[in-house]
């Protein structure tokens, strides 16, 4: 044996060797190729078709919905279920697992290229000289990087050009505007002279108006009726609200109706403050939808909505909605003729697809206000419209799909020339207030409260107005000039639909599975007491400075006594009561789900007046205004009087 | 309208029919409870005969603290380690084992994340945010590599960063790339830098967490796009060594101008260069600088006056970069939410069709006035607008210097590593014929 | 003479590097306190507001993990155990069983279990859960809210930047101190079970 042989083996078996690791890392470098496309093609397939969500297994459920007996179908839901869920998993699984095996081959692959170079004989190859001018290659180099520098100058250039919107200034502007426009709405109380001298002009007529009104003065309800006379005196004395409102009516320049205008019409969801005290005298107490007895007018609807009438002089308004429509209807107070029909549909910002609501609820719930210049409608849909009295639509906007399970059905009201608009949502709660004339937000308060379903009602409490909201967990009192919260009481919770009662000095709220309480208002306001006997699931309840009339969804109707809660009665009707019971000439007024008018006495004792049948069901709350009532009955809209 | 509300009490079983004790007890029960937690409590919790008991809601704990100084503990070892092999032992071999297991732990069980390439827009963020609490861990992964950069040069490059030791195993047949391509190439980083930096001081976005290729290979898991990108950087890093350390880290830029000045810095041969020209083609990264031999064409004159005339060129295309960057600063915010979302609201989409965006039915949710959106929008593109004059100055600096640079006139006899961009990854040791 | 020039600038040279390294060992250390005076010991970890959150489906794909870190969790203390419940059944669920047309969950990773009449027990089974939310929303919608999304701590990776935070469409992910990592309505505060 000689040397060389020695060598020769020895290379002969590193040969060997390598060639050997070059076949293992060419095997395990096409297992890794393959695996790696397999991995893609699942991971596009699972992207493509998102097993859990085929749009098959919805339809499936969607007939078996119109269908439930369908037996075969739900078998066949099954199979397609776990057949779904299996490829999500199986895909997964396949996915992590191949990513392993990926992981180790090229894992073998590196090892045996280390390994290679590792046993090769290491003999650095000299490399070839080349002539390579230094000199030269930096010249090259820098005529490169200046090359670099002028494409990126030129590049972000034109991409500046054909980009540049001017955002940044655009977005300043609009935040400052509307900063100001808030400002000058909320604080700002140096408006020039001009200004405040015609806001003293608009008001001085108001106040005679008011103080010369006999309807008033002569009112049957006396807390109310002093209510009145503050109102007038609230003109020029300077509550903390008198700027803002000052200079917000100097914004939109515009009038709002007089006091003797809002208890005249009935321009609200349960009277005019929404508290369920409507105004006047002499209204129906007996009728007959089959015979047609003491019923002035009957109008068929078009869209399905549960809202109610509203009136301003000779016009009655309400709106309807199906799941692609949204109208407002207009029609003659005095003969039941159809005026106008405007279809508010598109909106700009609508949703393409309504809500999820309620069958309830529907898409149409909140009542309709107006201020006597325009009317003002509110959806689920979120869209809030203005329309001018002859149907004209003012302005309109999308506030956002209102968050709410059942439906949006917080009725609007309105403040002197500001829309209120309660926007209680699973997230984001908050009241808002819109200038009338131009549809402007003028102020925005958040409110810490979860979804609710009731609507505001705005009284004077004795020196002031008070916009008395009631939500889970808490009824909280806004200035309605200026949206600062003034008060708030945690006493309710759960999903709060009765709107708030308030009778002098009084205000009650009322929810099923929570409680009945009445609130004492004064610096603090306090529980005055409280009961889990009787609470409302939809109905809200309404008081005089006496008693405190609660209806309950099932029928349930119980006098309270206002400032102890002592129970006088109990009634219980045959049917469901949806409908709110209104407070009007010492009478109240409720309407059954079957359409009959439960009448009585505002008092102590129950004493019923009468049950007139409308002959149709009802779920609306009435209004009455003129001498007259106006009923939404399921399919029409009732004049009832003379 | 009040009724919003639907009867649900039908769809209770315990309905409690009209009223009675149980549910007045229930209720006070219930109201009790809902003074004291914020919860939705629509239904009682039962009272349950049977004896049930409620099952405790399990919460698992978060990765210990310990492991985190863990973390820390681990890469100061691994720098002092890799340093040392670098420097002292000068041998390839425990480098890469050293990069291996920095790739095992820093990468796959790490999965990347704490890194110190990231850890610069932690930094940026608590310098410019008052709110921020940066963990001590990051500022340790920040600083560290540093530290010892400035020491010893970047060993962390060579051994410690899990990134550089992925592409170092899979650098088979590293090819030339040529002066133009390495010129245009070696802008990105500084670019990289500078973006990163401006969107974490404005609190928009971690670009380079983001955009990073590896963290998708550590956690067997990203987005299809970012797959994409892996893959075609890790097969391009076949031929071109550490593509993304060289073009892309912008954490290399910091180490880069560190290692320049640093205290010690690996050598090609222990003690005497022979001119042997074996180590000349070795480094996959083409950072061994050659002699230079043939005398500069331009007369020192001329070098001297280009020299001053690239240094008074500089506020020059610091001023240039940064007018063209403030011109772009719209199209740099626009990557923010806030903005995006204000823009989206003041130029709806034309296209009706389209469905809202969740974004934009969230907000609408959130009941935040627009204005109030629009103010904070009007903010943040007012600092995009301050951060496109730095961002532009600072890329306008770097092409003024790195034109500065090639003009410095530097004659050579041996072959040495360019301490800026040499990873010290050991390899020109081997070919080095001279061992001690 | 030539000589003497070369070590002139070898020793100007030196001159400047020491500069150099000092003034950057001083920017560092400048850099390091500046960030240390903002630094804490405290770990921070991602973690989603569920009084926040919309359940937008998005945790379900968003996170760089897959099946994501979200995962529901059931606060039995807040549950009403209901015989209808909100988050297992599919809207409008006429029949109360457990048969996979009725269930919500596209995974069906909640299990039914009855406790007495008319009580159930429902359990997240995790291995499942994709984190996607659905019977969160009708448990927020139906019930008492006591199915929550929240990151699995265990499961999450703490990444630098959430992908799932940025994703987000109502803000509800933020950093939260290590040795609190849940956010949890009605959980950890007073105690609700009061029976």
């Amino acid at each position: 044996m000689t040397g060389t042989d020695n060598i020769m083996k020895e290379t002969k078996s590193t040969e060997q060797t390598i060639q050997l690791l070059r076949k293992i890392a060419v095997i395990s470098g096409v297992v890794a190729f393959i695996l790696c496309i397999l991995i893609i093609a699942n991971y596009i397939q699972v992207k493509r078709v998102d097993p859990l969500n085929t749009p098959a297994m919805s339809v499936m459920l969607e007939r078996l919905k119109s269908n439930p007996g369908d037996d075969a179908l739900r078998t066949e839901i099954r199979e397609l279920d776990l057949l779904s869920r299996k490829a999500f998993f199986t895909s997964q699984w396949q996915i992590r697992t191949g990513g392993y095996i990926l992981l180790v081959c090229l894992l073998v692959v590196i090892i045996c290229m280390k390994w290679t170079e590792m046993i090769q004989p290491k003999i650095p190859p000299l490399p070839e000289e080349v002539k390579e001018n230094f000199w030269e290659l930096r010249k090259i180099n820098q005529r490169w990087v200046i090359y670099t520098g002028i494409f990126l100058v030129t590049g972000s250039l034109v991409l500046a050009f054909l980009t540049y919107k001017e955002i940044g200034k655009t977005l300043q502007g609009q935040a400052a505007s509307s900063v100001l426009a808030v400002d000058s709405s909320a604080i700002n109380p140096a408006m020039d002279q001009e200004t405040n001298l015609s806001q003293s002009d608009q008001q001085a007529p108001d106040q005679s108006q008011y103080a010369g009104n006999p309807s008033d003065s002569d009112g049957t309800i006396p807390d109310v009726t002093t209510d009145h006379t503050t109102i007038s005196g609230t003109g020029t004395p300077s509550g903390d609200h008198q700027p803002a409102s000052s200079s917000s009516a100097a914004i939109s320049a515009q009038q709002y109706p007089s006091r003797q205008e809002v208890t005249g019409n009935a321009i609200t969801f349960r009277g005019p403050d929404g508290n369920g005290v409507a105004y006047g005298k002499n209204f129906p107490v007996s009728w007959n939808g089959a015979t047609g007895a003491n019923i002035k007018w009957k109008a068929q609807l078009r869209l399905p909505g549960y809202n109610s009438p509203i009136v301003w002089k000779n016009r009655v308004f309400l709106s309807g909605a199906s799941a692609t429509k949204r109208e407002v209807y207009c029609f003659n107070a005095d003969t039941g003729e159809f005026v106008w029909l405007t279809d508010v549909s598109a909106v700009p910002g609508t949703p393409a697809t309504a809500p999820k609501v309620d069958r309830e609820t529907g898409l149409a719930a909140p009542t309709m206000t107006t201020d006597g210049q325009r009317v003002y409608a509110i959806f689920a849909t979120g869209d809030l419209v203005a329309l001018d009295m002859t149907g004209k639509i003012v302005w309109s906007k999308n506030l956002g799909i209102p968050q709410n399970h059942y439906g949006h059905s917080s009725s609007l009201i309105m403040y002197r020339n500001l829309l209120i608009v309660q926007w209680d949502q699973s997230k984001g709660a908050s009241v808002k207030a819109f200038d009338g004339a131009t549809g402007d937000l003028v102020w925005n308060t958040p409110r810490n409260v979860r979804v609710s379903w009731a609507s505001p009602v705005l009284v004077n409490t004795g020196n002031r107005m008070e916009l008395i909201l009631a939500a889970d967990p808490c009824v909280a009192s806004y200035d309605p000039a200026t949206g600062k919260e003034r008060w708030k009481l945690d006493c309710i919770f759960g999903e709060v639909g009765p709107s708030v009662a308030y009778a002098n000095g009084m205000v009650f709220a009322t929810n099923e599975y929570a409680k009945t309480v009445a609130i004492k208002l004064g610096s603090p306001p306090q529980v005055s007491w409280e009961t889990t006997d009787y609470m409302s699931d939809i109905p809200s309840p309404v008081a005089n400075d006496k008693y405190l009339f609660l209806v309950t969804s099932y029928g349930a109707i119980v006098c309270y006594d206002a400032k102890t809660g002592e129970e006088y009665w109990v009634r219980e009707l045959d049917d469901n009561t949806y409908a709110s019971p209104v407070l009007v000439d010492d009478r109240i007024y409720l309407m059954d789900k079957a359409g009959v008018m439960h009448i009585f006495k505002a008092d102590k004792v129950f004493a019923s007046i009468g049950e007139p049948a409308l002959g149709e069901g009802s779920v609306c709350t009435p209004a009455f205004s003129n001498g007259r009532i106006y009923i939404r009955g399921d399919q029409n809209l009732y004049c009832i009087g003379k | 309208m009040d009724l919003g509300k639907k009867n649900r009490t039908s769809h209770r079983k315990r309905k409690p029919v009209k009223k009675g004790i149980a549910l007045a007890v229930l209720t006070l029960l219930f109201a009790w409870q809902m003074a004291s937690t914020y919860a939705i409590q629509r239904f009682p919790k039962p009272e349950f005969e049977s004896g049930y008991i409620t099952p405790e809601t399990l919460l698992p704990t978060p990765r210990a603290e310990i492991l985190e100084v863990m973390d820390v503990a681990v890469l100061l070892m691994a720098l002092s380690l890799v340093t040392w092999a670098v420097l002292k032992r000068r041998s390839r071999n425990l480098v890469f084992w050293i990069s291996v297991f920095s790739l095992a732990y820093f990468g796959f069980y790490r999965e990347g994340c704490v890194c110190s390439i990231g850890a610069i827009q932690n930094v940026t963020l608590a310098l410019s945010s008052g709110s921020y609490i940066i963990p001590w861990t990051v500022l340790a992964f920040f600083m560290a590599p540093l530290v010892f950069t400035l020491a010893f040069g970047r060993t962390f490059c060579a051994g410690v960063c899990p990134f550089g030791a992925f592409q170092d195993l899979i650098s088979w047949r590293p090819q030339k790339i040529g002066p133009q391509l390495n010129a245009v190439l070696g802008v990105i980083p500084y670019i990289y830098l500078a973006l990163a930096v401006l969107y974490a001081a404005t609190k928009t976005d971690f670009i380079i967490c983001r955009y990073d290729p590896f963290v998708g290979i550590f956690r067997f898991d990203a987005t299809f796009g970012m797959f994409l990108f892996a893959g075609v950087l890790l097969l391009s890093g076949i031929f071109i060594a550490r593509p993304y350390c060289r073009f892309l880290c912008p954490y290399g830029v910091l180490l880069n101008w560190i290692s320049r000045f640093s205290r010690h810095h690996m050598t090609i041969t222990p003690s005497v260069c022979i001119q042997c020209r074996l180590c000349e083609d070795s480094c996959p990264y083409e950072c061994i600088e050659k002699p230079v031999t043939v005398k500069n064409p331009d007369s020192r004159q001329t070098t001297l006056k280009k020299f001053i005339l690239a240094i008074l060129l500089m506020p020059f295309f610091m001023l240039l970069g940064g007018w063209t960057g403030s011109q772009l600063h719209e199209s740099l915010a626009l990557v923010n939410g806030k903005v995006w979302m204000a823009n989206e609201l003041l130029h709806p989409e034309k296209d009706a069709s389209q469905p809202e965006t969740i974004e934009m039915t969230a907000f609408k949710a959130s009941g935040k006035p627009a204005s109030e959106l629009y103010a904070e929008a009007a903010e943040i593109i007012r600092e995009f607008y301050i951060g496109g004059w730095i961002v532009g100055g600072f890329i306008g600096l770097t092409i003024g210097g790195l034109l500065a640079g090639r003009l410095m006139t530097r004659y050579r006899t041996d072959f040495e590593p360019n301490r800026g961009t040499c990873f010290s990854c050991v390899r020109c040791m081997d070919y080095c014929p001279i061992k001690s | 003479m030539h000589e003497g020039g070369k070590d002139k600038t070898v020793g100007r040279r030196t001159f400047i590097r020491n500069g150099v390294q000092i003034s950057i060992a001083v920017g560092l250390g400048g850099i390091a306190t500046l960030v240390a005076t903002k630094a804490g010991g405290d770990e921070f970890v991602w973690q989603l507001d569920p009084s926040k959150c919309t359940q937008c489906g998005r945790c379900a794909n968003s996170c760089v993990k897959s099946p994501s870190a979200v995962k529901c969790v059931h606060v039995y203390a807040m549950c009403g155990y209901c015989d209808l419940c909100g988050g297992y059944f599919l809207p409008e669920t006429k029949i109360l069983d457990t048969a996979a047309e009725h269930q919500l969950c596209p995974t069906k990773a909640i299990k039914r279990t009855f406790i007495e009449d008319p009580f159930f027990q429902y359990t997240i089974e995790e291995d499942l859960c994709i984190g996607c939310g659905k019977c969160v929303k009708g448990c927020d919608a139906f019930g008492n809210g006591s199915l929550q999304l929240q990151v699995r701590q265990n499961l999450c990776d703490n990444c630098n930047e959430c992908a799932i935070a940025r994703n987000c469409p109502s803000d509800a992910y933020s950093r939260v101190p290590a040795d609190k990592p849940y956010l949890l309505n009605g959980f950890g505060k007073e105690k609700p079970d009061i029976t």
